[in-house]
């Protein structure tokens, strides 16, 4: 027999070898009789210098719980139908993963198709705010860049008010008759505009509920 | 070096179905988990029946077995318990020669010697067994046997053993072996021929 092996496992029945030799010698140690043979013999040794005295060296007790314990199933054999069922779940789950999120993607990119013109706009004209008009025909003659012209925002048109007007001809002393009439004429033009989408009870509903 | 290494890579062989490391196990704990259990009950071959229940209950509980301890720490409480059960349970049972026990004490030991007589071969062959491994090992060279009997009587590790001796890890090593070797020439002869007195027995 190989010495550096029989060093390696007096060293190993001392806990004194590095864990991967003890990997590997476990392996061996584990169907090899006669290495098995030694190793019974060094715990012996151990036995008598430590002088256990009333034990039977020679008791057949590994040999008797062997016998027991083969007429069980091996631990492995436990914990095998459950690693069986989940066995395969463990192989195809990225694979899944990875069809799920492919099937997404594709999802997106047609729709995205769906959404965009056939002209091949630029995106950005798409993703414009809501609030925001975009003239096709421009982009689509291709004359030029595509450009975004403001809505007038209804929300954004300040609400007239009593309050304002008197504020423009107090302070009208300050500006120039032109700025004057143009803010006056501003004023006049949003407020008919937006006179019938105003909901000014809205918030006061809202209090209300 | 990391303590119970080998011992948890026979652990780990046995969770994965291989049987024969725990073979390997119950070879190394067998004697010094008697000598535990003994210490509840007197009698040899009760102490045996209780390691053997022992050692299969840790068996069973392998897979629960997460290396958080020493294996062998895990394995005492193992047998301590099913020792305590045992004697609780046997202390409950009527026992035949409890009057005896009390009126004298070494009736209670023939007991003990009597179930051991069962196999009087063994009982040769246990003191022949030990008078060779004392033979042998007074028969070493000084710092092989200082070096075994360190490692085996006071547990010390081989960086200690080295510290103690003024040596290299790896002489420490390498004596340990060689007296482990010296030993086990002898005992093999004694196993060979014990073996064949026994089958002459039989």
């Amino acid at each position: 027999m190989n010495e550096e092996l029989d060093s390696q496992l007096s060293a190993m029945f001392d806990d004194e070898l590095l864990p991967a030799e003890c990997e590997l010698l476990a392996r061996r140690l584990s169907r090899d009789e006669y290495l098995k043979a030694r190793w019974g013999r060094y715990a012996i040794v151990g036995a008598v210098i430590r002088a256990e005295r009333g034990v039977r060296l020679n008791a057949p007790l590994a040999g008797r719980v062997n016998a027991v314990l083969l007429a069980e199933p091996a631990l492995a054999a436990h914990t095998a139908p459950r690693d069986r069922s989940r066995a395969p779940v463990r192989w195809w789950r990225p694979l899944a993963g990875a069809a799920v999120a492919a099937g997404v993607a594709t999802v997106s990119i047609l729709w995205l198709r769906t959404q965009a013109p056939l002209s091949g706009a630029p995106l950005v004209t798409q993703l414009a705010a809501p609030g925001q008009t975009t003239l096709p025909t421009a982009a689509a003659s291709g004359q030029g860049d595509s450009y975004v012209v403001p809505r007038p925002r209804p929300a954004a048109v300040a609400v007239p008010s009593t309050e304002l007007a008197n504020y423009v001809v107090a302070h009208s002393m300050f500006s120039t008759p032109v700025a004057r009439r143009n803010l006056l004429s501003a004023f006049m033009t949003s407020e008919s505009a937006g006179a019938g989408t105003e909901e000014p009870q809205s918030d006061v509903k809202a209090i209300a509920q | 070096m990391s303590a119970d290494a080998s011992d948890l890579s026979l652990v780990r062989r046995v969770q994965r179905g291989d049987k024969g490391a725990f073979d390997a196990l119950v070879l190394k704990y067998q004697h010094k988990l008697v000598k535990l259990v003994m210490r509840y009950v007197r009698n040899p071959a009760e102490a045996e029946d209780i390691a053997q229940e022992a050692f299969i209950k840790a068996y069973r509980a392998l897979p629960q077995f997460r290396g958080d301890s020493a294996f062998y720490t895990w394995l005492y409480r193992i047998a301590i318990n099913t020792a305590k059960n045992a004697v609780v349970s046997r202390d409950r049972s009527p026992v035949e020669y409890d009057l005896d026990r009390n009126n004298n004490d070494e009736s209670y030991d023939m007991q003990g010697r009597m179930k051991d007589s069962e196999t009087p071969e063994g009982l040769v062959l246990t003191d022949e067994i030990r008078s060779t491994v004392n033979a042998a090992i007074d028969a070493l060279p000084e710092d092989l046997r200082t070096a075994i009997v360190l490692r085996e009587l006071e547990g010390l590790s081989y960086e200690e053993i080295a510290a103690a001796m003024d040596c290299p890890v790896g002489t420490v090593r390498s004596r340990i072996f060689r007296a482990r070797e010296a030993i086990d020439r002898r005992l093999r002869e004694v196993f060979e021929g014990g073996l064949g007195r026994a089958e002459e027995l039989g």
